[in-house]
């Protein structure tokens, strides 16, 4: 493999360490990618930079993470929830740190059962991987398997929690959701040093199964995020996902879904919350191999400082794909001449018996309801955070209760402003 | 017009009679079209007065330059409220002061919940007069029962400001925020406009329970019947950015009966920035 002369120095020396950590010559979990290191030439990389990942120290990588904050209602198990901590390792624990009784409904899958990418290269059938999706392949350790069955829902909430500089984790997850079966699936990833969170998730819907995602990340400017997650739905399925990201120096999120015959439902809910230098990006794709799939798509984003949110919203409807029904809606907040919004919409539509929309604006703070707000005696400054945080409130508002849970959103609620006098 | 730094006005006492809001020969623009010219008008303490006119005359666009609107440039002229110089202040300021302005239109503002909107605002206000701030619970009570005056169902609470209120639903929100601020002198635009019969008396009755012997009131109208429930002391004709006439109960009942042309054809040729002042 021609891997030298393709990649960076930074890549080879971090490939290296992974590999001998591992004790293989060449990476673990996934057969060696052709690496292809993105430059701001390709168009998908156009708007990222990847300073913030490169700039750990690939020799001094560690896998430390710390205990999550846990919410009370989230601490304990129970016959139809478990909460699990996830490590640089794979490793996993629940809150008391032991090995969780597993509710009824969910079962860890044999590790012979798990080959990373089994589900990716379904839904990205030709191609390579994306480079997030890499790197965790070529990071050592367990995956963390699931098998979800029978129809009474069952919870999950896995949270990642990074605290020390120059952490380097990248977790695998598998959930196969039996046919019928229903998951609702919560995740809490903070990191508050400058590290790497590479995040890589596998879900097989069955036929009729659904899952209920919500995500919160969170970093600091120093922290980069590449999270990729590759779903396969089978027909009748549900996908629901709520993602909320902020304070990351870079974080690059990548969904890939694929409805493999169509006559399923796919929701993606996005907040990203861009200040400071942060660059959020995310990068979704939906494909359609068969007719009668839905789409609702919405993404918001919210740029302040020197933020920069981007987002490519790409579906893809070929010929096959009669009657698909999607939607795709970003909405964008720019507060400061400096931030910077780049949305782009990418739809690829062969078949003509479709219904595809899809929009995006571009706003500021209006002039009349900030007016309004004053002219009830309300501060401009505390005026501008309540049209702000209402502006979050239509993504935040789908939020489940144990994601709204952790005391981190309020973080993000309380948008840094002195209060008015 | 606004300055960055303001000194609110420190609330005392007020008598019967003092003079609230002095407007002298004021001039305003938007987006280089003047709206106002030489606008003047005293209100004192006690007092209602009606503001009415045809569409356009510039009734909103006073309402607005008395609550700080950005989009409005005073040009000449001046407004004092209380002896104080009310351009001087930013919005905020003018509002925590005891000057409120019931929109014509009032804004639809998604993702900001009602009850918040009004707690922030009323605690705006009471800081402002050294009341201390209540508290979600403590709020919650009073809001509640100071629906009552507008007979609100508290389910509106839950839901974002005016997002999807219907124009009646609107100008009760608009009341009830008059009743929290508890303001010393309330400008209502158009409050009786798009409400149902019921409504306007609940209204009216609202805005009489709130009009003091200590306090002033504006209202800008184009119907007798709000002026049927509350009497105004002063009706005021706006036409072309100037006061063109004033008068009492009876000018608003002339104007009910027999238009705008009359009153153009009368003041033909006079001088018609000799407004008589109360
Ligand atoms: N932003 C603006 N740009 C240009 N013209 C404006 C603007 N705002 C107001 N005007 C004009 O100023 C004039 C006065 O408007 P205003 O809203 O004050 O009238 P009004 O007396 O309240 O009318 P109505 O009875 O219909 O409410 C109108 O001709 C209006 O078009
Ligand atoms: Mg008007």
């Amino acid at each position: 493999m021609s891997t030298a002369t393709q990649s960076p120095p930074w890549l080879e020396t971090l490939l290296q360490v992974l590999a001998q950590r591992s004790g293989h010559s060449v990476p673990q979990r996934a057969s060696a990618p052709d690496w292809r290191w993105p430059t701001r030439r390709s168009e998908a990389w156009r708007f990222t930079d990847l300073r913030c990942l490169t700039q750990l120290d690939p020799t001094r990588l560690h896998t430390r993470t710390a205990s999550p904050p846990w919410p009370d209602v989230l601490r304990q198990g129970s016959s139809r929830h478990v909460a699990l901590q996830l490590d640089g390792r794979g490793h996993w624990r629940d809150p008391q740190g032991e090995p969780p009784p597993w509710p009824h409904g969910l079962m860890p899958l044999p590790s012979e059962e798990i080959t990373p990418g089994q589900v990716a290269h379904t839904v990205i059938p030709s191609g390579t991987l994306p480079l997030g999706a890499q790197l965790n392949g070529a990071t050592p350790g367990p995956s963390l398997g699931l098998q979800v069955s029978g129809p009474a829902p069952v919870h999950l909430a896995l949270a990642i929690q990074v605290e020390q500089a120059q952490t380097w984790l990248a977790p695998h997850v598998l959930l196969v959701v039996e046919p019928g079966a229903r998951l609702c699936l919560t995740w809490h990833v903070a990191a508050t040093a400058q590290a790497a969170v590479l995040p890589m998730v596998e879900v097989q819907l069955g036929a009729g199964a659904r899952l209920e995602e919500a995500a919160m990340a969170w970093g600091c400017p120093g922290a980069a995020f590449l999270g990729n997650s590759f779903v396969h739905q089978s027909p009748r399925s549900v996908y629901r996902r709520i993602n909320v990201t902020w304070g990351w120096g870079l974080s690059r999120d990548e969904p890939f879904i694929r409805q493999s015959q169509g006559q399923a439902e796919t929701h993606l809910h996005g907040l990203a919350v861009a200040r400071g230098q942060s660059l959020l990006d995310t990068h979704s794709t939906v494909s359609f191999g068969g007719p009668a799939g839905q789409l609702r798509h919405q993404h918001q984003a919210l740029a302040d400082d020197r933020g920069h949110s981007v987002f490519n919203g790409r579906v893809v409807v070929p010929r096959l794909a009669q009657q698909t029904d999607a939607s795709q809606l970003s909405r964008n907040l720019l507060l400061s001449t400096r931030a910077r919004i780049d949305t782009k919409p990418q739809l690829e539509i062969v078949a003509d018996n479709v219904q595809c929309t899809h929009g995006a604006t571009v706003s500021c703070l209006q002039d009349d309801e900030l007016f309004y707000l004053q002219s009830r005696g309300i501060g401009r400054e505390q005026a501008s955070r309540l049209l702000q945080r209402g502006f979050c409130e239509e993504i935040l508002q789908r939020l489940p209760k144990a994601v709204l849970a952790w005391p981190s959103l309020q973080r993000l609620l309380e948008i840094p402003v002195p209060d008015q006098p | 017009m606004t300055s960055t730094e303001t000194t609110p006005i420190r609330e005392s006492p007020v008598q019967t009679g003092d003079v609230l809001l002095s407007i002298k020969n004021l001039h305003a623009c938007v987006e280089g079209n003047e709206i106002l010219r030489g606008v003047s008008l005293r209100v004192r303490a006690g007092e209602i007065h009606a503001l009415m006119g045809r569409n356009g005359s510039g009734k909103s666009t006073l309402s607005k330059v008395i609550a700080g609107h950005p989009a409005y440039t005073v040009t000449a002229g001046s407004i004092h409220y209380r002896g104080r110089d009310l351009l001087a202040l930013s919005p905020e300021d003018r509002a925590r002061s005891g000057v409120f302005l019931g929109f014509q239109y009032p804004v639809e503002i998604p993702g900001v919940s009602n009850l918040e909107f009004l707690r922030v605002s009323c605690n705006a206000r009471r800081q402002h007069r050294g009341q201390e701030e209540l508290d979600t619970f403590a709020f919650e009570d009073h809001v509640r029962e100071t629906m009552a005056i507008v007979q609100m169902d508290p389910a509106f609470l839950e839901r974002s400001v005016n997002e999807g209120f219907s124009g009646g639903e609107k100008k009760r929100n608009e009341v009830l925020q008059m009743a929290l601020l508890e303001p010393l002198v309330a400008i209502l635009d158009e409050t009786d406009s798009g409400l149902d019969i019921d409504a306007l008396r609940i209204v009216a009755n609202g805005v009489k329970k709130l009009a003091l012997p200590t306090t002033a009131t504006l209202l800008i109208t184009h119907y007798q019947r709000l002026l049927d429930a509350i009497t105004p002391d002063f009706v005021h004709v706006m036409a072309e950015g100037r006061i063109l006439r004033t008068g009492g109960k009876d000018l608003a009942m002339a104007l009910e009966q027999r238009g705008y042309d009359w009153m153009d054809e009368e003041t033909d040729g006079a001088d018609r920035s000799d407004t008589p002042q109360p």
